[in-house]
């Protein structure tokens, strides 16, 4: 059995070995700046646009249609805040999202808020699904942009983005949707689904940290957040980097190739691991489970066992979960998503979320299913109930 | 087996040279950075008030090779201690929020958190000494902190480890060197309460309290007959003994005396008016068998005061009385009476009020 176990690969992932490869050379002799018109130039352009172009094809998207970030914040942080500067000149000064958004959409709302804009949070069911009722009464022709996040990172609820899109669509708002925990799990295809804006995160799909991307839709009036020089349209300055673009292409397209494949492995484990572990902890609760959910994240809570210690345990163990959302100190702060949910302050202080991917042998979960439940009976010896 | 220990670590150069003391000694070393506080999230331009420290104590275990955790206890700390703080305050009284923080926070919060992790023992930075499950004063008398460790459950002390207790401060900072802990050698010591940064307690006060809170709002400078002889601006700011913002023109100098919250008064008299024959404490907690009414004690009603020889003459539930051989001067509501034997921290309690007379001794 493993002595190390990651369960946590909805917080990051290692780069995969086939996207360090293809990067190399732009840390080496292609190292030239893309806008260059020397040889040098030519070469960093042509690998910029190709991957341009690259991650567009696994969005079902045109190359033109894609801006490089340096992460998923900035995507979302450019979503909200670059659509509605575009638009609330003209009397859409409202911003529409859901209280279980990741802190950059929430934060870039709350911005909006600041700059005169009105932030307006969707209702909540308890299944972790938006309210449909509440959804259209916020939706009016006085928004401008609306975000809702395809897979939710702490509890993996799936939200009907199609179906949210249409609806906002038929108002005149930009939707946008934060696919960061999507991409790589759920069919994400321009084509297919309306969406006008969508963010990408490289680190969560075996790419580096320091690299996203955002989709947007053609004539989609947006602001950039930054101001310098032309690249990318004058819509992200800066000059761009390159072997991260090229790394992106490389493990969106990867992601694409092995989604379904993906799926089904990851639903078979978590299965297992969540099987396993109410049989033995009966009183525990996933949240979300009765809801479509992402098969790579779970969030269990056992009624009375502290997750702060139990993280800790888990980790003396060699077992690498996560709870709620880390502070800067990097302490646990009680969830938002679980809050937002109707879920109680005791049993969110419960939460523990593991997140299974790349490297998630059957193994580890085994080893899991092993150690958490003697860690909650030995919990529970400690602070009856 | 290597036996676990939760080191609790500030980031300073106390708890880290406790931590580096323990790995060497073949402890399992477990670090843990208490989150007491945090303004970070309501502020975005301000960053966690001790983020610098968290980051030093992180980066002191990775070169430990010992796992680090930051523990948010900031809800209990708030409850426990902050409001306890403030409350002190509005009874005219003043507090040690350092004493509650230990009795509380890291002797008892922090120690179910070493429970979950199967921790045998837990250590901190203190400079006192735990031997055969007696609490005694750090050997080094500048730096002692006995004083304010009165307060821990008795049977905890059979799980304590204080490694730096046995040795002075530049001793101390000498390990610290020697065991190339350059990043917090040097750190100079920490002189505030740390959810007070800048000393400033009516800023806590106003902001748990409000700012027209009565203990911050305007009231009577009274001598001892009830003469009024001026007006301040909240009694919180004053405590026993201060001559800092005390009205002068008085034949000797002047000093608060004592704090009647009822009436907002502060009531100020010459260095006579400070001095106390005995003193009645409550919260009692014995860290040992509980002594005898009638035993011979050393006693010390502020950090750093030297020991006062004095009696205990009266026992009623966690209440105390010790009648004093001297009389002592500033005898503080809300401050610690700790009761030694030498080298040994008997016990404690809250000082509740100072007797002007010396009390009738129990038969």
């Amino acid at each position: 059995m493993p002595d190390f176990v990651y369960l946590d690969h909805a917080a990051t992932t290692p780069v995969r070995p086939e996207v360090l490869e293809v990067m190399q050379p732009f840390f080496g002799p292609r190292f030239g700046n893309p806008s260059s018109m020397h040889r040098w130039g030519r070469e960093a352009r042509t690998a910029l646009d190709e991957a341009r172009e690259r991650v567009g094809r696994a969005l079902g998207a045109a190359s033109d249609e894609v801006v490089f970030t340096s992460c998923g914040t900035e995507a979302d942080n450019m979503a909200l805040l670059g659509v509605w500067r575009a638009r609330s000149a003209s009397g859409r000064r409202a911003v529409v999202t859901t209280p279980i958004e990741h802190k950059a959409v929430l934060a870039a709302a709350h911005q909006i808020g600041r700059e005169g804009g009105e932030e307006r949070l969707v209702a909540m069911q308890s299944s972790g699904l938006v309210d449909d009722e509440s959804f259209d009464a916020l939706i009016s022709d006085d928004v401008a942009v609306c975000s809702v996040m395809w897979v939710n990172n702490e509890i993996g609820v799936l939200q009907d983005v199609s179906s949210l899109a249409k609806r906002a669509n038929a108002r005149g708002v930009v939707f946008h949707t934060d696919a960061v925990q999507a991409f790589g799990k759920v069919e994400v295809d321009a084509r297919i689904t309306p969406f006008d804006v969508l963010s990408i995160s490289g680190h969560k799909i075996g790419a580096p940290k320091g690299i996203g991307a955002l989709y947007i839709r053609r004539g989609t009036a947006i602001e950039p957040l930054m101001f310098g020089g032309t690249q990318d349209r004058g819509r992200r300055p800066g000059t761009e980097n390159v072997a991260m673009a090229v790394g992106l292409a490389r493990a969106a397209e990867l992601a694409v190739i092995e989604r379904v494949h993906e799926w089904a492995a990851l639903e078979i484990r978590r299965d297992r691991l969540e099987a396993a572990l109410l049989s033995c902890i009966p009183d525990a609760v996933i949240h979300g489970r009765g809801s479509p959910r992402a098969p790579h994240i779970m969030n269990i809570s056992v009624p009375g066992v502290d997750s702060e210690s139990m993280l800790m345990a888990l980790d003396l163990r060699g077992i690498a979960c996560s709870a709620g959302s880390a502070c800067q100190s990097g302490s646990i702060t009680a969830s938002h998503v679980l809050h937002a949910i109707g879920v109680s302050p005791d049993l969110a202080s419960s939460a523990i979320r593991m997140s299974l991917g790349s490297m998630t042998t059957d193994a580890c979960i085994e080893r899991g299913v092993e150690v958490f439940p003697t860690l909650v009976a030995k919990a529970r010896r400690l602070t009856p109930a | 087996m290597r036996e676990r220990v939760l080191v609790a670590m500030s980031g300073g150069v106390d708890s880290s040279v406790a931590a580096a003391m323990l790995v060497r000694e073949g402890y399992d070393v477990v670090g843990a950075t208490m989150k007491l506080g945090c303004h970070g999230d309501e502020l975005p331009d301000r960053p966690c008030c001790s983020l610098e420290s968290v980051n030093d104590a992180r980066r002191i275990c990775d070169q430990l090779g010992v796992p680090h955790y930051v523990l948010n206890l900031e809800t209990a700390f708030g409850r426990d201690v902050v409001t306890d703080f403030v409350e002190e305050y509005a009874r005219g009284r003043t507090p040690i929020p350092c004493v509650r923080c230990n009795t509380f926070t890291k002797f008892r919060d922090l120690l179910h958190k070493a429970d979950a992790i199967d921790a045998r023992w837990i250590a901190t930075g203190h400079y006192a000494r735990v031997r055969d499950g007696v609490l005694h004063r750090g050997l080094d008398p500048a730096k002692d902190q006995s004083y304010f460790l009165w307060g821990i459950a008795r049977p905890v002390l059979a799980r304590m480890l204080l490694p730096v207790g046995g040795q002075t401060k530049p001793e101390t900072r000498a390990i610290a060197h020697a065991l190339s802990l350059e990043l917090i050698a040097e750190k100079p010591d920490s002189q505030d309460i740390c959810f007070v940064p800048d000393g400033d307690h009516a800023k806590v006060i106003a902001r748990e309290l409000g700012a027209d809170t009565p203990s911050l709002s305007r009231g009577p400078f009274v001598r001892r007959d009830g003469t009024v002889v001026g007006e301040h601006t909240g009694y919180a700011r004053f405590t026993v003994g201060q001559r800092r913002g005390v009205p002068g023109g008085f034949r000797e100098p002047m000093y608060v005396v004592e704090i009647q919250p009822a009436t907002r008064a502060v009531v100020i008299g010459p260095r006579a008016e400070l001095l106390g024959k005995g003193v009645v404490a409550r919260e009692v907690n014995w860290l040992v068998p509980a002594p005898p009414v009638g035993s011979e004690v050393e006693v010390q009603v502020r950090h750093r005061a030297r020991p006062a020889r004095g009696t205990l003459v009266h026992v009623d539930g966690d209440a105390i009385e010790i009648a004093l051989e001297e009389a002592v001067s500033a005898i503080t509501p809300g401050q610690s009476l700790v009761l030694y034997d030498g080298s040994i921290v008997l016990g404690g309690g809250v000082i509740e009020r100072s007797r002007r007379a010396l009390p009738v001794r129990a038969a």
